[in-house]
């Protein structure tokens, strides 16, 4: 088998992360319609309130919804969150082994711009060649507001000989 | 409104909404639920997930990687697993309102491009609101399984359900 070398970076391998440390990632993203309702639907969520803005707009004219129009599914936030995440936190991960305490804490609308933040809860050395991390991810909006938080567990490389 | 035109929209006037959805009551401590469809999910599918979420480990999209690391496929992205049990499970279950949250999501083994997914739910429990009548929060427990029967995901969801009148 051909070794895939230089592909990833050196600087998030398990010895890496220390509990406690806390990062901000580098990328923001604004949330459009594009990838929200792309992914809502390719996932086949049929909740419409996730792709119409009419039936959204008529509810919170009757006062039934917060927002007048779509909201981002929940799963889709998580996930760009997550995402924003993953090249320092997901990179070198061999196994996503769960996630735990996510909460969903305020609306994301198409145009929202989420940053990420991660905090390193705990660390467990479990094989020679690789542990198990925890993380805190945190998902904050335009606003400051935090919109996502949530833990997620995985099996990160340890650092290869000569690496 | 025109003649006209409300003549064009006579099928408006006789047209019965063809409802989906279950209501709180249908929510019994318990009661399973097999949800439909059912998912294939192909490697264009990971590829357009694992792109737009910027899911940056090479296992996800790089095969020659993946085999590198004794994976016969590409792995389909763990978030995308979840994200296709969830949409699965949503007519069934949660039409009726948001996410309050997930709990103890456990991945129980990868999925490769090809697989095939189902999904499967039971409620554990139901909570009438206090703050807001005729809403409840219902936490169920969901299963994801390949086409092999192997469970791939499980995790609890809590919605914040309103009966729609």
């Amino acid at each position: 088998m051909i070794q895939q070398t230089g592909l990833t970076a050196n600087d998030n391998y398990f010895e890496n992360f220390e509990v406690g440390a806390v990062y901000k990632h580098a990328r923001g993203k604004t949330v459009t319609e594009n990838e929200a309702v792309t992914i809502c639907h390719l996932v086949m969520n049929s909740a419409s309130g996730h792709f119409d803005d009419h039936l959204m707009a008529t509810a919170h004219a009757a006062g039934k919804a917060h927002v007048d129009r779509a909201l981002v599914y929940g799963g889709v936030t998580i996930s760009i969150t997550i995402g924003l995440a993953y090249q320092d936190t997901g990179e070198q991960v061999i196994r996503e082994l769960g996630m735990d305490n996510i909460k969903l804490l305020g609306p994301v609308l198409h145009g929202s711009t989420l940053y990420a933040y991660t905090e390193v809860l705990a660390k467990d050395d479990t094989e020679p060649s690789a542990g198990r991390v925890t993380f805190r991810h945190y998902g904050v909006d335009q606003n400051d507001k935090l919109v996502f938080q949530g833990d997620r567990t995985a099996l990160v490389r340890k650092r290869p000989q000569g690496a | 409104m025109s003649d006209r035109a409300e003549g064009q929209l006579a099928f408006v006037k006789k047209a019965v909404l063809w409802e989906k959805g279950n209501k709180i009551a249908d929510f019994e401590e318990g009661k399973v639920f097999h949800h439909h469809w059912g998912r294939t999910l192909n490697e264009g599918d990971n590829s357009l997930f694992t792109t737009l979420t910027q899911m940056y480990n090479p296992v996800y999209f790089n095969e020659p990687y993946a085999r590198s690391l004794g994976h016969e496929k590409i792995v389909v992205a763990p978030l995308l697993v979840f994200n296709t049990v969830v949409g699965l499970s949503v007519e069934d279950l949660s039409l009726g309102g948001p996410f309050v949250g997930i709990d103890k999501l456990v991945f129980h083994r990868p999925v490769y491009v090809g697989d095939t997914l189902t999904a499967r739910s039971v409620v554990v429990a139901k909570r009438m609101s206090e703050k807001r009548p005729g809403s409840a929060v219902v936490t169920w427990k969901t299963e994801g399984f390949n086409q092999d029967d192997e469970r791939v995901i499980e995790y609890m969801r809590s919605n914040l359900l309103t009966d729609s009148v």
